[in-house]
């Protein structure tokens, strides 16, 4: 028998609220949910038959829900999927261990939400428009001439600065992106992370921390650099538990 | 989790559809190594590495020409020994069954390698 943990919850006198909101939900595999607490942080854990656990979507679906149905009323740092510990007593020591970490963490957390913004385009045609606009910018350069004709060798070089280039000026696209985005949201004190050409079709795939009340704002924002990037597809999510958020390495 | 987590979107959700279908295939990208495929594992785990150092090389190659910095034998010899190791990459892959995306290994929360 483990203890899976879910979460990381604050608890600032409100650990009664907790066990009744535990009362009304359920873990994986319908297991009963409990806290273990030290201080004003709880895990909230319940028991778990390693022989039956299984690593799969449908439980990592139960798990995010579970998080997800704290988060509505608690501060929280959600656990990686199948945390375990072995019993009750190395989760309070290991909460008292890391006290100092996870408290602060909650605190940047605190009132805050996680969102999802994933940009895609249509890479075919973002080439091309790209091309087409640095050709009229500067008429396209190749290698510089030379008095011997061009080998085999040189026009595959030719070939790869081609293509460099063009690397070169969809990461520059992403970048003003990035930028336009990262001065919105740093007037609404949002921290943001940014991960950039995840694939073809996927140049920006960020996540943002900001505050409960901002929703509305955020989407408007968005909406104003859909209309200004009407060639890529804005994909706004949330909110969601701080999932990208959590600093803490337990130890 | 029944409450509507899209909070924008202007056009259509295949895009991300495809997206989330790809978490689901990372699978076939890890790296599995057991007693009964240690060389080809062993393999696929080699050439990645060695995939991943020629497009750097390749990559800083291509800022060097560009710059401008190189006279044209230079640019001539790069190409050559750029386009071999290319070409000896593509027979290493053939000989191993291997395809460009075997190479790209997920690493979990910081995507693919290349």
């Amino acid at each position: 028998m483990e203890i899976m943990i879910y979460a990381l919850v604050s608890v600032r006198g409100e650990r009664g609220e907790l066990d009744v909101l535990l009362n009304g939900i359920k873990g994986i595999s319908g297991g009963h949910l409990y806290a273990v607490s030290a201080n004003e942080v709880a895990a909230v854990v319940s028991d778990i038959e390693q022989s039956r656990f299984q690593a799969d979507r449908a439980g990592a679906i139960e798990y995010a829900g579970v998080i997800e149905a704290l988060s509505r009323q608690f501060t929280l740092l959600p656990m990686r999927f199948g945390s375990a510990m072995e019993s009750t007593e190395a989760i309070h020591q290991m909460l008292e261990r890391n006290y100092p970490g996870i408290d602060q963490n909650l605190r940047q957390v605190e009132n805050k939400f996680e969102f999802g913004l994933k940009v895609f385009c249509d890479s075919e045609k973002l080439r091309t428009d790209l091309m087409a606009q640095s050709r009229a910018d500067n008429p396209e350069t190749t290698l510089p001439t030379s008095e011997t004709p061009n080998s085999v060798y040189k026009d595959w070089v030719n070939k790869k600065l081609k293509e460099h280039r063009l690397e070169e000026l969809l990461l520059k696209h992403v970048d003003s992106v990035i930028s336009i985005l990262t001065e919105q949201l740093t007037q609404m004190n949002a921290q943001c992370k940014f991960k950039k050409m995840s694939s073809e079709s996927m140049i920006i795939d960020a996540v943002f921390l900001l505050g409960k009340s901002l929703k509305d704002q955020l989407i408007l924002k968005i909406e104003e650099l859909q209309n200004r990037y009407p060639g890529l597809n804005f994909i706004l999510t949330g909110p969601w538990p701080p999932y990208n958020f959590v600093e803490i390495t337990i130890t | 989790m029944s409450e509507n987590k899209i909070l924008f979107n202007s056009g259509s959700l295949d895009d991300l559809s495809e997206e989330i279908g790809k978490l689901s295939s990372e699978e076939k990208s890890k790296l599995k190594l057991t007693p009964d495929n240690a060389d080809s594992g062993l393999a696929k785990l080699v050439l990645t590495l060695v995939e991943l150092i020629r497009k750097l090389v390749e990559k800083q190659a291509m800022r060097r020409v560009d710059g401008g910095s190189l006279t044209d034998e230079e640019i001539e010899r790069l190409g050559e020994t750029l386009m071999k190791l290319e070409m000896k990459m593509e027979e290493l892959k053939k000989h191993f069954n291997l395809t460009d995306r075997d190479l790209n290994i997920n690493l979990g929360p910081l995507g693919d390698l290349m």
